[in-house]
């Protein structure tokens, strides 16, 4: 714990899916002798890699949970982040990212960079971070990775440079050519955990000139101290060329690229140096937190630790021992014994209990400094508040989280199931901000909401598995909603003289579409035509009214109402009477303001080999997709489009018998757009007739 | 049925409109094809089966001009076949989403997403390798949107192709398909500082395969200024006005 800052790394491992990140964070927990055996992913012997603490990521070879773990690699201090790799988690994945300074973009030497990556690499560019590449299973059949490095230049406009060239390729994969220093590293040992370097073997040496040639030339960008060595033909020192390629990582604007095979154990401890040696420590990154004192202004937080302490919760978990809640510190100390605020609630807790993880296995330590990630026990919190020292209130800028599309209703087997369900959902809902649970007043289903289908279906496996809770699942729906398009006037009285006090309030004015908002309400009233005190109620009648829409009761979005006029009464005039009005005029105008219904559209970018592309073409078509667009590479080709998600149902299945199974795709909210009349036809017959069947 | 009264208001060589006492009626873009005050007869400026040209040296604007000519297209309700060699779809799709905005700012359009989400289904892009494009490559991808009614295109633009080692051949073939569909082609050409432009303002390396083309239209810089000029394709009597590319939005403006 007395490592200095510049020693510290906090990196992610971001990848497509099956490109081996898993297998890859097992060997650097092996290397850095934070583990003692090596165990595969799928788990042969039962045991499984270290990272995917939870059963079901074993079983289906995917990580889910982003397990948090630090170890040491030559002097340096390594948290680890192991991020998700399907786009279903995306949240968890943006959350991860959230708190790394930087990261190793994994690919694949055969699949490359595929419609996963991109997506992944988009979220690296929103929250900044620098990143290193590592092409893995270059022991595969058909593992190339220059090609790998051209679409890195290509597809994601990264300045990809090679660090290295293989030697060997495929089934005689022997180790790497380090083109810094000019050497060729062997890795050998029971487990490649012995790293011999040796002179660079004949064959390759022209090969290594050259590309050393390349990498010089694209680091040279980035230091004039390497540019003058370059012209006036000095020697170029290593420490010159990494430092050089630091700076441009910082910067986005190069992207070192090692390789090897983690499978096969090599090329991994090289890769680990690049971390040391180019990703940045938490002092070279800005983190911007929001002071709530000061009317939201941005803060810039700084690594000192003796200020104020700021730490973002982004993870929880249900450990053995209760729920330990991942934490990242951003400036102070945060100690044994000392008292933290959470910022949204105002709660004042103790700091008990605070480990630093290496994925189920944890180690106690007194304290996290700035720039530390660790873990706390015993603490009631939601994943993404922010703690910080009672004297300052501050909140970690608030995380882009994607509202819901999709939900599905589940019903426990039993009254045993029931009790588990419930504590299932309340944990999920607190880990994952994108799952939401409520109960439908009306038919009292338990309903859950999320990002697609993939992602309430793992959840219903964990409440399963982890829970014991037997649950049924009913049909995928869709999150429609409902918006007007035209402005309607209103003018209505509510009145009630039915023996006792009587009811009145009369609201008039008009409905309006608005775009960039959900809700706005506009008070245009003057020379009190409705008394102050019922404004308010007017407001919230009318709020009220939006969470069901008269039309189909979807949700309203989209609506600006302006009051201009009304009346009151004396004595029957009342809260009550008022949002009763309000109510009523906005049934009233509703109709008239010409309702639509819309639909959450997905983004859906399909990878097929090119012999395909009709049928698959044809497929998102007859799904009523927009197809944006087209790009061939090779044998392979990439179809992007816009479909709703209600056609998307049941996708995967379809796509895989078209195409012998050789296509997939990855799927992503991208926006509201309203729904064709024909289809508002069908939406309105089965909202009635499952009206029908629920009364 | 809503009235309204519309006023005509000419700035630059765009027509505004202007609305006025109309409740809640969306506006339009007119927006015409801004190649046609070169003098060019009608808006396709192309016949069915035409081939047409916009040449410049590297970084002038020529996707700029391409992607205005093809916004007009979209906005008449003619589908565009975008189909570019160097850039990725997405890069391609911001290069339209970029230049709409420009336009729909022009025109005060609020509902610019609305709007977009009406004219998109009348683009497709489709981006191949350089090496990998060819007319058959390009007929069979075409067939597979055209046999499942996915999309007919009125007119395909080709971003990227290279006419310094494209043989005749090739683009008779090519020439062969647009005719066979009805259909018109617009190409970007890249010329080379070091080569200077013949009697004809044309290019040496053009020459051999100019009469293929029906329009030609040639992108220069001049000082802080990109001038747009016609070679060929307007009839002799038309007075050709000048036009220049706004070097800040890349739009086309009169350069009176």
């Amino acid at each position: 714990m007395k490592i200095e800052d510049q020693k510290i790394r906090n990196i992610g491992i971001s990848a497509h899916i099956d490109s081996g990140k898993t297998t890859l964070t097992e060997r650097i927990l092996y290397y850095t002798k934070r583990i003692h055996a090596i165990h595969d992913v799928k788990g042969k012997d039962g045991v499984g890699a270290t990272m995917d603490s939870m059963e079901l990521e074993k079983e289906r070879g995917i990580t889910i949970a982003s397990a948090a773990t630090y170890c040491e690699w030559k002097g340096h201090e390594v948290n680890i982040i192991d991020t998700p790799g399907h786009v279903d988690f995306t949240i968890e994945v943006e959350r991860s990212l959230r708190v790394l300074d930087g990261a190793i973009l994994v690919l694949c030497a055969v699949g490359g960079v595929q419609s996963q990556s991109i997506t992944v690499d988009r979220q690296m560019k929103r929250y900044k971070v620098p990143c290193i590449a590592f092409i893995n299973k270059c022991d595969r059949s058909g593992a190339n990775p220059f090609r790998v490095i051209s679409q890195l230049r290509a597809k994601l406009g990264h300045n990809a440079v090679a660090m290295q060239i293989p030697i060997g390729l495929e089934n005689d994969v022997q180790g790497v050519v380090d083109l810094v220093g000019m050497k060729a590293l062997y890795f050998e040992g029971g487990n490649g955990e012995i790293v011999r370097e040796v002179e660079i073997p004949s064959h390759l040496l022209e090969e290594a000139k050259a590309k050393r040639e390349e990498l010089i030339d694209a680091a040279s960008l980035f230091s004039d101290e390497l540019t003058d060595a370059i012209l006036n033909e000095n020697e170029i020192s290593t420490e010159m060329i990494y430092e050089a390629l630091r700076k441009g990582t910082l910067k986005r604007e190069i992207t070192p690229v090692y390789m090897g095979s983690a499978y096969k154990n090599k090329g991994v401890q090289p890769m680990l140096d690049g971390v040391t040696y180019l990703l940045p420590c938490p002092s070279e990154i800005e983190n911007e937190a929001i002071d709530m004192d000061k009317n939201e202004e941005k803060v810039v937080l700084s690594n000192d630790l003796e200020k104020p302490i700021v730490a973002l919760v982004f993870k929880l978990e249900d450990g053995q021992y209760g729920q330990l809640t991942y934490i990242r510190v951003y400036q102070g100390t945060l100690e044994k014994g000392s008292t933290i605020v959470n910022v949204r609630t105002g709660k004042k807790v103790k700091v008990g209990r605070l480990v630093r993880m290496h994925a189920d296995q944890m180690e106690d330590v007194e304290y996290l400094r700035a720039g530390y990630i660790g873990a706390l026990f015993g603490i009631e919190c939601s994943s993404g508040d922010t703690f910080t020292s009672p004297e300052v209130n501050l909140t970690m800028i608030s995380m882009y989280v994607p509202k819901p599309v999709i939900s599905l209703a589940i019903v426990p087997k039993d009254n045993k199931s029931q009790i588990a369900m419930a504590k299932a959902l309340n944990r999920f809902a607190k880990e994952d901000p994108t799952f939401k649970t409520y109960v439908d007043n009306e038919t009292g289903d338990t309903i859950i909401e999320g990002m697609g289908e993939l992602h309430l279906d793992i959840y219903v496996e964990r409440m399963r598995r982890e829970y014991g809770a037997e649950v049924t699942t009913g049909n995928p729906r869709v999150a429609y909603r409902e918006t007007i398009t035209q402005r309607a006037d209103f003018n209505y009285t509510h009145k009630k003289q039915t023996g006792g006090a009587g009811q009145f309030g009369r609201v008039a004015g008009y409905l309006e579409p608005i775009s960039d908002a959900e809700f706005v309400f506009e008070n245009k009233i003057f020379g009190g035509a409705i008394p102050t005190q019922y404004i308010a109620a007017c407001e919230k009648g009318f709020k009220q009214s939006m969470t069901k829409g008269p039309k189909l009761e979807f949700p309203v979005t989209g609506v600006k109402v302006v009051i201009n006029d009304g009346s009151s009464h004396s004595v029957d005039s009342s809260d009550m009477a008022f949002q009763a009005a309000a109510r009523g005029a906005f049934k009233e105008a509703y109709l008239r303001a010409k309702p639509v219904i819309h639909e959450p559209i997905m983004k859906v970018v399909v990878e097929t080999p090119t012999e395909f592309q009709g049928s698959v073409m044809g497929l998102l078509n007859q799904r009523r997709g927009m197809i944006i667009g087209s790009q061939d590479e090779d044998v392979m080709c990439v179809i992007e489009a816009q479909v709703p998600l209600a056609e998307m149902f049941g996708f995967s299945t379809i796509l895989r018998s078209a195409t012998q199974g050789k296509a997939q795709f990855t799927m992503e909210f991208a926006l509201y757009r309203q729904v064709p009349q024909s289809i508002a036809e069908k939406i309105a017959l089965e909202v009635a007739q499952n009206k029908k069947s629920a009364a | 049925m809503f009235t309204f009264n519309v006023a005509l208001k000419r700035e630059d060589n765009i027509i505004h409109l202007t609305y006025k006492d109309i409740v809640m009626i969306k506006k339009e873009i007119i927006y015409r094809n801004p190649l046609v005050n070169l003098g060019y007869d009608n808006e396709d400026i192309l016949p069915a089966g035409g081939f047409g040209a916009v040449l410049a040296h590297a970084g002038v604007g020529k996707t700029a001009l391409l992607v205005q000519l093809a916004l007009n297209m979209m906005l008449r309700g003619n589908s565009i076949l975008h189909v570019s060699l160097n850039d990725a779809v997405g890069k391609v799709d911001l290069w339209y989403q970029e230049i709409f905005h420009d336009i729909a700012e022009k025109f005060g359009i609020v509902e610019v997403t609305e709007y977009w989400d009406r004219i998109q289904p009348y683009r497709f892009i489709m981006t191949f390798k350089v090496e990998g494009f060819s007319a058959p490559k390009l007929e069979e991808r075409l067939n597979d949107l055209m046999e499942q009614n996915i999309f007919k295109p009125h007119t395909i633009i080709i971003d990227g192709f290279r006419f310094d080692d494209a043989e005749r051949g090739q683009l008779m073939r090519l020439k062969e398909l647009v005719n066979k569909y009805s259909m018109r082609m617009w190409f970007t050409v890249h010329t080379h500082r070091h080569e200077p432009p013949q009697e004809n303002g044309l290019p040496l390396s053009f020459l051999h395969i100019a009469d293929l083309f029906d329009a030609i239209v040639q992108l220069a810089a001049k000082g802080d200024e990109v001038y747009i000029k016609s070679l060929k394709g307007i009839s002799i009597e038309s007075k050709q006005n000048d036009l220049i590319l706004d070097p800040a939005t890349m739009l086309i403006k009169d350069s009176e």
